[in-house]
């Protein structure tokens, strides 16, 4: 008899970085331009985790939906003794769950992932304050979503893995405030082409670790 | 002989109390098309639309406790709100729109006025959390709810399960809200060929089906899709309607096309209410019409009626109204519920 924790030993954890240390909620940090940012809140979606080999599905998470959240651990529990060399996963929540009415568990609404005045999931949110915004309190907040063509934001991520060990996928920051132009750019709060185009650039920016 | 007697009654008796838990909440009317509400993924118990009727009653949705859903939406003007053009909520503050009627919620895929909402699930959001309506989070609602005896024993009932989440709040507030069916007014005991329209009702149908049902389509009286009526634009509110959303200018001015039915009670007429009678709003067809690139190729020629076809065409109109939807007693205040 297997039991199912011996079946399930591997995890694949999801961490915002900065550089080379775990990121601080709170913290000031430096970016290369010599500009300070500080991030008060991050929270994304991850879903339909997949493992692939050779370019064919070989595990697929069933009701596959994380909400990763910058002040909380998330591991991930995938099965062991399959040979995998990638690894797939979504930022964001496809448009059919999108369309399906009130979930529970990290779909719940009240995980403040939703939009209330136009229905769908955020799939990405990013707040906190810069130098770079000439805005109140010099505050940036990024609310990335959108299901819907011509504004689908969800993006495919997949990633090269090695078998056998823990999977640890980081996003960092510090890249992601390269990319961002936050002295031009520091409130995207719905479904356009700017949130689609973030979410396109911050997806390029996971890494194992 | 009596044995036998005994046996076939105790025999119903257990029968009886099999078919009961298996009761049925909701019909789809003779004809009608199929619901758009999947209720294979919310299905339908007393409980739970009990706990959806104490919730849509009671003003503890709201931040400050004083306002709640039948605040703009209640039951004797079909689950509308009357004498003001658009919906006011705490601290007298005033929206947009006016607040439509609750009626068939379950045929329609997309909600509000411009369709922003994509779930009849997902709705109720909204208005809970819209500053000049309820103004509340959901996790603040949830901590209310969470805090009531009253609350946690209806979620128990309903769930099996004290713990309140955002997930079975909307869903109940769901379930009671689809149990909002009106289908039984003099126009469909006439389809079902169980009353006669008067002469004057009849010449209305005949006018109605000619200048109206190709977007107020029978039975349900709209298509439900986004069209614009060539309503002028107001300068104060500069609503585009659906344009706001998807940004595509071919929306410009479009707006969900109501039902009629429960017309004669759910005035004032328009998204923005600007019409308190029905003769103000055949005014607007016959008189009003703005041409534009996005109006309604069925508006394209003005809808002209003289004054006895405009009687007749409102004696129709009249005939969508259903007083056993406007007064049924399991739509009404909970008070056995909310007064403990």
């Amino acid at each position: 008899m297997f039991s199912v924790s011996s079946l399930f030993s591997q995890t694949v954890t999801v961490n915002p970085v900065f550089g080379n240390s775990n990121l601080q909620l709170d913290h000031w940090y430096k970016l290369k331009s010599g500009d300070s940012v500080k991030i008060e809140t991050l929270s994304f979606y991850i879903s339909g985790i997949e493992l692939l080999n050779n370019g064919t599905s070989v595990w697929k998470e069933k009701n596959s939906f994380h909400l990763i959240e910058a002040s909380q651990s998330n591991a991930i529990k995938i099965p062991s003794g399959i040979k995998y060399d990638h690894i797939k996963f979504n930022l964001g929540i496809d448009s059919i769950t999108n369309v399906s009415g009130a979930m529970g568990g990290d779909l719940d609404p009240t995980k403040g992932m939703y939009w209330t005045w136009q229905s769908g999931y955020i799939n990405l949110k990013l707040e906190g304050k810069s130098n770079l915004c000439a805005t109140k309190k010099n505050e940036f907040q990024f609310h990335l979503g959108g299901y819907q063509n011509p504004f689908n934001s969800l993006q495919t991520i997949e990633l090269s893995v090695k078998e056998n060990q823990r999977i640890k996928i980081v996003l960092d920051m510090e890249k992601v405030f390269a990319q961002l132009n936050l002295s031009k750019q520091n409130h995207v709060m719905m479904p356009c082409k700017e949130a689609m185009i973030a979410a396109k650039n911050i997806a390029k920016l996971f890494s194992v670790q | 002989m009596k044995k036998i007697i005994f046996i076939l009654l105790i025999g119903s008796f257990s029968l009886v109390a099999y078919i009961v838990p298996k009761q049925m909440f909701y019909t789809v009317p003779k004809s009608w098309p199929k619901p758009k509400y999947d209720f294979s993924k919310n299905p339908l118990t007393a409980e739970k639309i009990e706990l959806g009727r104490a919730l849509f009653y009671d003003p503890i949705l709201s931040i400050d406790n004083t306002i709640s859903c039948t605040s703009c939406h209640s039951q004797f003007t079909a689950f509308t709100h009357v004498d003001h053009p658009l919906s006011h909520g705490i601290e007298g503050k005033m929206g947009t729109r006016n607040s439509p009627a609750l009626i068939n919620l379950a045929w329609h895929s997309l909600y509000m006025w411009d369709g922003a909402i994509n779930h009849l699930d997902m709705q109720s959001l909204a208005p809970i959390t819209h500053p000049d309506e309820m103004g509340s989070t959901l996790e603040g609602v949830m901590r209310k709810l969470q805090k009531s005896p009253v609350y946690r024993k209806l979620f128990y009932k309903a769930y099996g399960d004290s713990t309140i989440t955002g997930q079975y709040t909307l869903q109940a507030l769901s379930q009671f809200m689809l149990t909002l069916v009106s289908s039984n007014s003099k126009y469909d005991s006439v389809m079902a060929k169980k009353a006669k329209f008067t002469l004057q009702e009849e010449n209305g149908y005949k006018l109605f089906q000619k200048n109206c049902s190709s977007c107020h389509t029978e039975p349900l009286f709209s298509d439900y899709q986004f069209k614009n009526n060539g309503l002028p634009v107001d300068p104060l509110l500069k609503d585009y309607g659906r344009m706001k959303l998807t940004k595509n200018p071919q929306d410009s001015l479009k707006f969900k096309v109501p039902t009629l039915r429960n017309i004669e009670f759910s005035y004032p007429y328009m998204h923005d209410g600007r019409f308190k009678r029905l003769s103000d709003v055949l005014t607007h067809y016959a008189m009003g019409i703005q041409h534009s690139n996005t109006l309604a190729p069925e508006l394209q020629k003005p809808v002209v009626l003289n004054s006895v076809e405009r009687e007749e065409l409102i004696a129709f109109l009249k005939t969508l109204t259903d007083k056993t939807f406007l007064f049924n007693p399991k739509f009404s205040y909970p008070k056995e519920v909310l007064t403990k």
